[in-house]
Protein backbone atom coordinates (compact mmCIF):
# COMPACT_ATOMS: atom_id res chain seq x y z
CA UNK A 1 0.00 0.00 0.00
CA UNK A 2 1.03 3.31 -1.20
CA UNK A 3 2.39 5.93 1.98
CA UNK A 4 -0.17 8.58 2.18
CA UNK A 5 0.46 11.67 4.10
CA UNK A 6 -1.91 11.78 6.92
CA UNK A 7 -4.15 14.78 6.41
CA UNK A 8 -4.01 17.48 9.20
CA UNK A 9 -7.06 16.77 11.30
CA UNK A 10 -5.37 13.56 12.19
CA UNK A 11 -2.18 15.45 13.32
CA UNK A 12 -3.95 17.89 14.90
CA UNK A 13 -6.44 15.09 16.84
CA UNK A 14 -3.21 13.01 17.55
CA UNK A 15 -1.80 16.21 19.15
CA UNK A 16 -4.61 17.29 21.17
CA UNK A 17 -4.85 13.60 22.34
CA UNK A 18 -1.23 13.11 23.47
CA UNK A 19 -1.93 16.75 25.43
CA UNK A 20 -4.79 15.43 26.97
CA UNK A 21 -2.75 12.50 28.16
CA UNK A 22 -0.26 14.70 29.55
CA UNK A 23 -2.81 16.37 31.15
CA UNK A 24 -3.60 13.48 33.26
CA UNK A 25 -0.45 13.87 34.82
CA UNK A 26 -0.62 17.34 35.91
CA UNK A 27 1.43 18.73 33.00
CA UNK A 28 0.50 22.02 32.89
CA UNK A 29 2.52 22.99 29.69
CA UNK A 30 -0.10 20.40 28.10
CA UNK A 31 -2.85 22.75 29.39
CA UNK A 32 -1.89 25.43 27.75
CA UNK A 33 -1.94 23.58 24.55
CA UNK A 34 -5.10 22.81 24.90
CA UNK A 35 -6.02 26.24 25.60
CA UNK A 36 -4.61 27.14 22.46
CA UNK A 37 -5.53 24.09 20.04
CA UNK A 38 -9.26 24.72 21.68
CA UNK A 39 -10.22 27.87 22.76
CA UNK A 40 -11.70 29.27 19.36
CA UNK A 41 -14.20 26.50 19.30
CA UNK A 42 -14.93 26.31 22.67
CA UNK A 43 -15.50 29.84 23.12
CA UNK A 44 -17.37 29.80 20.24
CA UNK A 45 -19.29 27.21 21.58
CA UNK A 46 -19.79 28.91 24.95
CA UNK A 47 -21.19 32.26 23.52
CA UNK A 48 -23.74 30.92 20.97
CA UNK A 49 -25.34 28.62 24.00
CA UNK A 50 -25.07 31.97 26.69
CA UNK A 51 -25.35 34.97 23.97
CA UNK A 52 -23.05 37.24 26.24
CA UNK A 53 -19.39 37.77 26.45
CA UNK A 54 -19.05 38.28 30.14
CA UNK A 55 -20.76 34.99 30.59
CA UNK A 56 -19.11 32.90 27.77
CA UNK A 57 -15.54 33.92 28.95
CA UNK A 58 -16.56 32.98 32.51
CA UNK A 59 -17.90 29.61 31.55
CA UNK A 60 -14.52 28.74 29.68
CA UNK A 61 -12.84 29.78 31.89
CA UNK A 62 -14.38 27.34 34.51
CA UNK A 63 -14.60 24.53 31.36
CA UNK A 64 -10.39 24.75 31.73
CA UNK A 65 -10.17 25.24 35.57
CA UNK A 66 -12.41 21.70 35.34
CA UNK A 67 -10.44 20.05 32.81
CA UNK A 68 -7.86 20.55 34.62
CA UNK A 69 -8.65 19.34 38.08
CA UNK A 70 -10.00 16.57 36.30
CA UNK A 71 -8.34 15.52 33.25
CA UNK A 72 -8.43 11.56 34.55
CA UNK A 73 -12.45 11.96 33.26
CA UNK A 74 -11.52 11.97 29.67
CA UNK A 75 -11.80 8.35 27.99
CA UNK A 76 -9.29 8.42 25.07
CA UNK A 77 -10.80 5.30 23.76
CA UNK A 78 -14.29 6.73 24.12
CA UNK A 79 -14.15 9.53 22.02
CA UNK A 80 -12.66 11.92 19.88
CA UNK A 81 -10.95 14.35 22.32
CA UNK A 82 -12.50 17.39 20.51
CA UNK A 83 -15.81 15.96 20.60
CA UNK A 84 -15.33 15.53 24.22
CA UNK A 85 -14.27 18.58 24.73
CA UNK A 86 -17.23 20.20 22.74
CA UNK A 87 -19.70 18.17 24.42
CA UNK A 88 -18.20 19.45 27.97
CA UNK A 89 -17.92 22.64 27.22
CA UNK A 90 -21.47 22.77 25.98
CA UNK A 91 -22.85 21.13 28.95
CA UNK A 92 -21.01 23.76 31.11
CA UNK A 93 -22.37 26.34 29.51
CA UNK A 94 -25.81 25.05 29.68
CA UNK A 95 -25.30 24.37 33.34
CA UNK A 96 -24.77 28.40 33.81
CA UNK A 97 -27.45 28.88 31.54
CA UNK A 98 -30.25 27.13 33.87
CA UNK A 99 -28.64 27.69 36.93
CA UNK A 100 -27.90 31.43 36.44
CA UNK A 101 -29.70 34.51 35.97
CA UNK A 102 -28.37 34.24 31.89
CA UNK A 103 -30.39 34.89 29.17
CA UNK A 104 -29.09 33.42 26.69
CA UNK A 105 -30.51 33.03 23.48
CA UNK A 106 -29.46 34.91 20.07
CA UNK A 107 -25.97 36.12 19.77
CA UNK A 108 -25.83 39.50 18.70
CA UNK A 109 -24.25 39.89 15.70
CA UNK A 110 -20.75 41.46 15.96
CA UNK A 111 -20.24 39.20 18.87
CA UNK A 112 -20.89 36.40 16.94
CA UNK A 113 -18.74 37.28 13.38
CA UNK A 114 -16.65 34.75 12.55
CA UNK A 115 -12.57 35.15 12.65
CA UNK A 116 -10.89 35.90 10.14
CA UNK A 117 -8.87 33.30 8.48
CA UNK A 118 -5.74 33.09 11.37
CA UNK A 119 -8.03 29.82 13.04
CA UNK A 120 -6.32 27.08 11.05
CA UNK A 121 -6.85 24.77 13.79
CA UNK A 122 -10.58 25.45 13.87
CA UNK A 123 -10.93 23.35 10.40
CA UNK A 124 -8.09 21.12 11.79
CA UNK A 125 -10.49 20.59 14.60
CA UNK A 126 -13.77 19.33 13.09
CA UNK A 127 -15.82 16.46 14.68
CA UNK A 128 -14.62 13.27 13.06
CA UNK A 129 -16.38 13.79 9.69
CA UNK A 130 -18.13 10.08 9.47
CA UNK A 131 -19.28 10.94 13.01
CA UNK A 132 -21.03 14.21 11.46
CA UNK A 133 -22.51 12.67 7.89
CA UNK A 134 -24.31 10.58 10.18
CA UNK A 135 -26.16 12.70 12.82
CA UNK A 136 -27.18 14.83 10.02
CA UNK A 137 -28.57 12.16 7.90
CA UNK A 138 -30.37 11.03 11.06
CA UNK A 139 -31.59 14.59 12.00
CA UNK A 140 -32.59 14.96 8.19
CA UNK A 141 -34.94 12.01 8.12
CA UNK A 142 -37.27 13.40 10.85
CA UNK A 143 -39.38 16.08 10.01
CA UNK A 144 -38.45 19.89 8.95
CA UNK A 145 -40.51 20.76 12.46
CA UNK A 146 -39.48 18.22 14.56
CA UNK A 147 -35.59 18.60 13.17
CA UNK A 148 -35.95 22.77 13.71
CA UNK A 149 -36.96 22.22 17.84
CA UNK A 150 -34.35 19.58 18.36
CA UNK A 151 -31.71 22.05 16.23
CA UNK A 152 -33.10 25.09 18.12
CA UNK A 153 -32.51 23.17 21.79
CA UNK A 154 -28.95 22.05 20.39
CA UNK A 155 -27.78 25.40 19.13
CA UNK A 156 -29.65 28.24 21.26
CA UNK A 157 -29.97 26.03 24.87
CA UNK A 158 -33.50 26.55 24.14
CA UNK A 159 -35.77 24.77 27.05
CA UNK A 160 -39.04 23.12 26.29
CA UNK A 161 -40.94 25.75 27.24
CA UNK A 162 -39.28 28.46 25.50
CA UNK A 163 -39.86 26.39 22.22
CA UNK A 164 -43.27 25.64 23.07
CA UNK A 165 -43.95 29.63 23.41
CA UNK A 166 -42.12 30.37 20.37
CA UNK A 167 -44.10 27.57 18.11
CA UNK A 168 -47.19 28.79 20.14
CA UNK A 169 -48.27 25.15 21.13
CA UNK A 170 -48.84 23.73 24.76
CA UNK A 171 -46.30 22.56 26.51
CA UNK A 172 -47.25 19.49 26.42
CA UNK A 173 -47.12 19.10 22.55
CA UNK A 174 -43.60 20.44 22.40
CA UNK A 175 -42.51 17.65 24.33
CA UNK A 176 -44.20 14.91 22.70
CA UNK A 177 -43.28 16.29 18.87
CA UNK A 178 -39.35 16.47 20.44
CA UNK A 179 -39.33 13.12 22.22
CA UNK A 180 -40.99 11.38 19.38
CA UNK A 181 -37.86 12.82 17.42
CA UNK A 182 -35.30 11.87 19.80
CA UNK A 183 -36.75 8.36 19.73
CA UNK A 184 -36.32 8.46 16.16
CA UNK A 185 -32.96 9.63 16.01
CA UNK A 186 -32.18 7.27 18.50
CA UNK A 187 -33.26 4.31 15.97
CA UNK A 188 -31.38 6.03 13.38
CA UNK A 189 -27.61 6.17 15.14
CA UNK A 190 -27.96 2.73 16.53
CA UNK A 191 -29.34 1.30 12.92
CA UNK A 192 -26.02 2.88 11.93
CA UNK A 193 -23.79 1.46 14.99
CA UNK A 194 -25.35 -1.81 13.81
CA UNK A 195 -24.45 -1.75 10.45
CA UNK B 1 -38.51 13.59 5.07
CA UNK B 2 -40.77 11.48 6.89
CA UNK B 3 -44.40 12.19 8.69
CA UNK B 4 -44.85 14.50 10.79
CA UNK B 5 -44.37 13.68 14.48
CA UNK B 6 -46.98 14.50 15.88
CA UNK B 7 -48.94 11.19 14.86
CA UNK B 8 -48.30 7.82 16.98
CA UNK B 9 -48.50 6.75 19.95
CA UNK B 10 -47.07 8.73 23.50
CA UNK B 11 -43.17 7.80 23.38
CA UNK B 12 -42.43 5.97 26.75
CA UNK B 13 -40.05 8.47 28.65
CA UNK B 14 -37.51 5.88 29.24
CA UNK B 15 -34.03 6.04 30.70
CA UNK B 16 -32.34 6.68 27.16
CA UNK B 17 -34.93 9.51 26.51
CA UNK B 18 -34.44 11.44 29.53
CA UNK B 19 -30.70 11.08 28.74
CA UNK B 20 -31.27 12.19 25.35
CA UNK B 21 -33.29 15.08 26.92
CA UNK B 22 -30.34 15.82 29.48
CA UNK B 23 -27.68 15.98 26.76
CA UNK B 24 -29.86 18.52 24.73
CA UNK B 25 -30.42 20.67 27.62
CA UNK B 26 -33.68 20.45 28.15
CA UNK B 27 -34.00 19.09 31.33
CA UNK B 28 -34.29 22.15 34.22
CA UNK B 29 -34.74 22.14 38.07
CA UNK B 30 -35.59 18.98 40.08
CA UNK B 31 -35.24 17.00 36.90
CA UNK B 32 -31.69 17.91 36.34
CA UNK B 33 -30.74 17.46 40.05
CA UNK B 34 -32.54 13.98 39.62
CA UNK B 35 -30.52 12.93 36.20
CA UNK B 36 -27.67 13.64 37.75
CA UNK B 37 -27.71 12.19 40.77
CA UNK B 38 -29.05 8.88 38.62
CA UNK B 39 -25.54 9.12 36.52
CA UNK B 40 -23.99 9.18 39.80
CA UNK B 41 -25.18 5.81 40.81
CA UNK B 42 -26.36 4.33 37.65
CA UNK B 43 -23.05 3.47 35.14
CA UNK B 44 -25.62 2.46 32.33
CA UNK B 45 -27.71 5.90 32.15
CA UNK B 46 -24.42 7.48 32.71
CA UNK B 47 -23.19 5.82 29.57
CA UNK B 48 -26.30 6.73 27.88
CA UNK B 49 -25.81 9.98 28.53
CA UNK B 50 -22.39 10.54 26.70
CA UNK B 51 -23.71 8.46 24.07
CA UNK B 52 -26.09 11.42 23.34
CA UNK B 53 -23.28 13.45 23.70
CA UNK B 54 -21.02 12.28 21.43
CA UNK B 55 -23.52 11.72 18.76
CA UNK B 56 -24.68 15.23 19.19
CA UNK B 57 -21.04 16.98 19.34
CA UNK B 58 -20.38 17.04 15.56
CA UNK B 59 -23.26 19.28 15.58
CA UNK B 60 -21.28 21.75 17.62
CA UNK B 61 -18.88 22.23 14.29
CA UNK B 62 -22.00 24.36 12.83
CA UNK B 63 -21.29 27.10 15.57
CA UNK B 64 -18.87 29.85 14.87
CA UNK B 65 -15.68 30.20 16.33
CA UNK B 66 -15.28 33.29 18.19
CA UNK B 67 -11.64 34.72 19.96
CA UNK B 68 -12.08 35.02 23.79
CA UNK B 69 -9.66 38.17 25.08
CA UNK B 70 -6.72 37.61 26.62
CA UNK B 71 -8.35 37.59 30.57
CA UNK B 72 -9.51 34.32 29.73
CA UNK B 73 -6.02 32.30 29.65
CA UNK B 74 -4.72 34.70 32.68
CA UNK B 75 -7.50 34.00 34.64
CA UNK B 76 -7.16 30.31 34.25
CA UNK B 77 -3.52 30.44 34.83
CA UNK B 78 -3.63 32.58 38.11
CA UNK B 79 -6.30 30.09 39.29
CA UNK B 80 -4.01 26.98 38.81
CA UNK B 81 -0.73 29.00 39.90
CA UNK B 82 -2.56 29.61 43.72
CA UNK B 83 -3.54 26.25 44.41
CA UNK B 84 -0.22 25.21 42.97
CA UNK B 85 1.44 27.88 45.18
CA UNK B 86 -1.25 26.61 48.05
CA UNK B 87 -0.02 23.43 47.69
CA UNK B 88 3.43 23.74 47.65
CA UNK B 89 3.29 25.30 50.79
CA UNK B 90 1.16 23.20 52.28
CA UNK B 91 3.64 20.20 51.42
CA UNK B 92 6.63 22.53 52.60
CA UNK B 93 5.55 23.10 56.13
CA UNK B 94 2.68 21.06 56.80
CA UNK B 95 2.44 22.02 60.24
CA UNK B 96 3.26 25.68 60.08
CA UNK B 97 0.47 27.71 61.47
CA UNK B 98 -1.60 30.38 59.49
CA UNK B 99 0.14 33.17 60.98
CA UNK B 100 -0.81 36.38 58.72
CA UNK B 101 -3.80 37.23 56.26
CA UNK B 102 -1.96 36.33 53.19
CA UNK B 103 -1.50 33.19 54.72
CA UNK B 104 -4.95 32.54 55.07
CA UNK B 105 -5.99 34.22 51.47
CA UNK B 106 -3.80 31.43 49.94
CA UNK B 107 -5.63 28.99 52.23
CA UNK B 108 -9.05 30.28 51.46
CA UNK B 109 -8.21 30.15 47.78
CA UNK B 110 -6.54 26.65 48.05
CA UNK B 111 -9.31 25.72 49.85
CA UNK B 112 -12.10 27.06 47.21
CA UNK B 113 -10.05 25.10 44.36
CA UNK B 114 -10.22 21.80 47.16
CA UNK B 115 -13.71 21.92 47.20
CA UNK B 116 -15.09 24.04 44.14
CA UNK B 117 -16.94 26.48 45.85
CA UNK B 118 -17.70 29.58 44.53
CA UNK B 119 -15.82 33.02 44.69
CA UNK B 120 -19.01 34.00 46.41
CA UNK B 121 -18.70 31.18 49.07
CA UNK B 122 -15.10 31.98 49.80
CA UNK B 123 -15.54 35.73 50.60
CA UNK B 124 -18.35 34.59 53.08
CA UNK B 125 -15.86 32.39 54.16
CA UNK B 126 -13.41 34.99 54.86
CA UNK B 127 -15.56 37.21 56.48
CA UNK B 128 -16.47 35.03 58.70
CA UNK B 129 -13.05 34.04 59.65
CA UNK B 130 -11.81 37.33 60.19
CA UNK B 131 -15.09 38.60 62.44
CA UNK B 132 -15.19 35.02 64.29
CA UNK B 133 -15.11 34.43 67.41
CA UNK B 134 -14.69 38.45 68.34
CA UNK B 135 -16.61 39.82 66.42
CA UNK B 136 -13.19 42.22 65.13
CA UNK B 137 -12.37 43.06 61.80
CA UNK B 138 -8.95 41.12 61.97
CA UNK B 139 -9.08 37.70 64.51
CA UNK B 140 -5.85 36.75 66.27
CA UNK B 141 -4.10 34.76 63.26
CA UNK B 142 -3.15 32.14 66.16
CA UNK B 143 -7.16 31.10 66.53
CA UNK B 144 -7.48 31.27 62.49
CA UNK B 145 -4.39 28.53 62.81
CA UNK B 146 -6.37 26.97 65.71
CA UNK B 147 -9.95 26.50 63.45
CA UNK B 148 -8.94 24.12 61.00
CA UNK B 149 -11.99 24.18 58.53
CA UNK B 150 -13.05 21.29 57.12
CA UNK B 151 -14.74 20.87 53.89
CA UNK B 152 -17.21 18.92 52.26
CA UNK B 153 -18.38 18.65 48.01
CA UNK B 154 -20.96 17.17 47.64
CA UNK B 155 -21.25 16.55 43.88
CA UNK B 156 -24.36 16.13 42.31
CA UNK B 157 -23.90 13.73 39.04
CA UNK B 158 -20.73 14.23 37.17
CA UNK B 159 -21.06 18.26 35.83
CA UNK B 160 -21.55 21.25 37.31
CA UNK B 161 -23.59 21.44 40.01
CA UNK B 162 -22.16 20.94 43.60
CA UNK B 163 -23.15 21.89 47.34
CA UNK B 164 -20.15 22.99 49.27
CA UNK B 165 -20.53 22.09 52.93
CA UNK B 166 -17.41 24.29 55.11
CA UNK B 167 -17.66 23.80 58.98
CA UNK B 168 -15.36 26.10 60.84
CA UNK B 169 -14.89 24.49 64.35
CA UNK B 170 -14.17 27.72 66.68
CA UNK B 171 -17.43 29.12 64.90
CA UNK B 172 -19.53 25.88 65.43
CA UNK B 173 -20.58 27.34 62.16
CA UNK B 174 -21.35 25.92 59.01
CA UNK B 175 -21.72 27.12 55.51
CA UNK B 176 -24.01 25.16 52.73
CA UNK B 177 -23.27 26.87 49.52
CA UNK B 178 -25.80 25.80 47.01
CA UNK B 179 -25.53 28.13 44.24
CA UNK B 180 -25.83 25.91 41.19
CA UNK B 181 -29.05 24.06 42.70
CA UNK B 182 -32.60 25.80 42.08
CA UNK B 183 -35.80 24.88 43.48
CA UNK B 184 -38.78 23.46 41.78
CA UNK B 185 -41.48 24.35 44.05
CA UNK B 186 -42.31 21.06 44.92
CA UNK B 187 -39.70 19.56 46.55
CA UNK B 188 -36.61 20.21 49.09
CA UNK B 189 -33.71 19.08 49.45
CA UNK B 190 -32.66 17.55 53.20
CA UNK B 191 -28.83 17.57 54.55
CA UNK B 192 -27.66 14.41 56.36
CA UNK B 193 -24.87 14.20 58.18
CA UNK B 194 -23.32 10.36 58.57
CA UNK B 195 -21.43 10.14 61.58
CA UNK B 196 -18.20 8.32 60.85
CA UNK B 197 -18.89 6.11 63.92
CA UNK B 198 -21.95 4.55 62.15
CA UNK B 199 -24.38 5.88 64.78
CA UNK B 200 -27.83 7.41 63.54
CA UNK B 201 -27.93 10.11 60.61
CA UNK B 202 -28.77 13.64 61.56
CA UNK B 203 -30.61 16.13 59.43
CA UNK B 204 -28.14 19.39 59.23
CA UNK B 205 -31.43 21.51 57.75
CA UNK B 206 -32.89 21.55 54.46
CA UNK B 207 -31.03 23.53 51.75
CA UNK B 208 -31.62 26.87 50.68
CA UNK B 209 -31.07 26.18 46.47
CA UNK B 210 -28.79 28.99 44.79
CA UNK B 211 -28.03 30.50 48.48
CA UNK B 212 -25.18 30.61 50.52
CA UNK B 213 -26.14 30.01 54.22
CA UNK B 214 -24.64 30.10 57.40
CA UNK B 215 -26.01 27.86 60.25
CA UNK B 216 -25.19 27.14 63.72
CA UNK B 217 -24.42 23.96 64.85
CA UNK B 218 -25.61 22.24 68.01
CA UNK B 219 -23.28 20.90 70.30
CA UNK B 220 -24.99 17.23 69.63
CA UNK B 221 -23.92 17.81 65.43
CA UNK B 222 -20.62 18.75 66.32
CA UNK B 223 -19.49 16.23 68.50
CA UNK B 224 -19.94 13.99 65.64
CA UNK B 225 -18.10 16.27 63.06
CA UNK B 226 -14.79 14.45 61.88
CA UNK B 227 -12.91 13.85 59.67
CA UNK B 228 -14.52 10.63 57.15
CA UNK B 229 -17.91 11.60 58.04
CA UNK B 230 -20.04 11.87 55.10
CA UNK B 231 -23.05 13.49 54.14
CA UNK B 232 -26.01 12.75 52.03
CA UNK B 233 -28.51 15.21 50.48
CA UNK B 234 -32.41 13.97 49.83
CA UNK B 235 -35.20 14.73 47.89
CA UNK B 236 -37.84 15.29 50.32
CA UNK B 237 -41.43 17.14 49.96
CA UNK B 238 -41.21 20.52 50.91
CA UNK B 239 -40.13 21.73 54.25
CA UNK B 240 -38.09 18.56 54.72
CA UNK B 241 -38.63 14.85 55.94
CA UNK B 242 -41.66 14.88 57.73
CA UNK B 243 -42.06 12.84 61.06
CA UNK B 244 -42.21 9.86 61.33
CA UNK B 245 -42.30 8.69 57.42
CA UNK B 246 -38.39 7.38 55.99
CA UNK B 247 -36.28 10.25 54.37
CA UNK B 248 -36.74 10.71 50.61
CA UNK B 249 -33.92 8.43 47.95
CA UNK B 250 -30.45 10.23 48.34
CA UNK B 251 -29.85 12.23 45.03
CA UNK B 252 -25.75 13.06 46.15
CA UNK B 253 -23.61 12.23 48.80
CA UNK B 254 -19.88 13.49 50.17
CA UNK B 255 -17.49 13.11 52.70
CA UNK B 256 -15.51 15.73 54.57
CA UNK B 257 -11.86 16.13 55.11
CA UNK B 258 -9.83 19.20 56.59
CA UNK B 259 -8.33 21.55 54.46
Amino acid sequence: MAARPRPASDEAREALRDAMARLATGDQAALEEIYRATRVKLFGICLRILGDRKEAEDALQDVYVNLWQRADRYDPTRASPIAWLAAFARNRAIDRLRTGKVRGGAVPVEEAAPLADETPLADMLMVDAEQAAQIHKCLGALDARTQGHIRAAFFDGQTYAQLAEAADVPLGTMKSWIRRGLQRLRACLEASEAA
Amino acid sequence: MSAPEDTGPEVTRDDPMIAAEWALGLLEGEELLAARGKAATDPHFAWRKEWWDDWFAPLTDGMAGAEPSDQVWDGIAARIAAQQAAADAAAASPEAPAVNVVALEARVRRWQWVAGISSMAAAVALALFLTSPLGSPVAPPVQVAAAEPMVATVPIGETGLRLDVTYIPESEKMLVAAIGLTADGVHDHELWLVPADGSALQSLGVVAPGEVRSMALPAAVTAKLSDGASLVLTREPIGGKPEGVDAGPVVAKGAFSRV
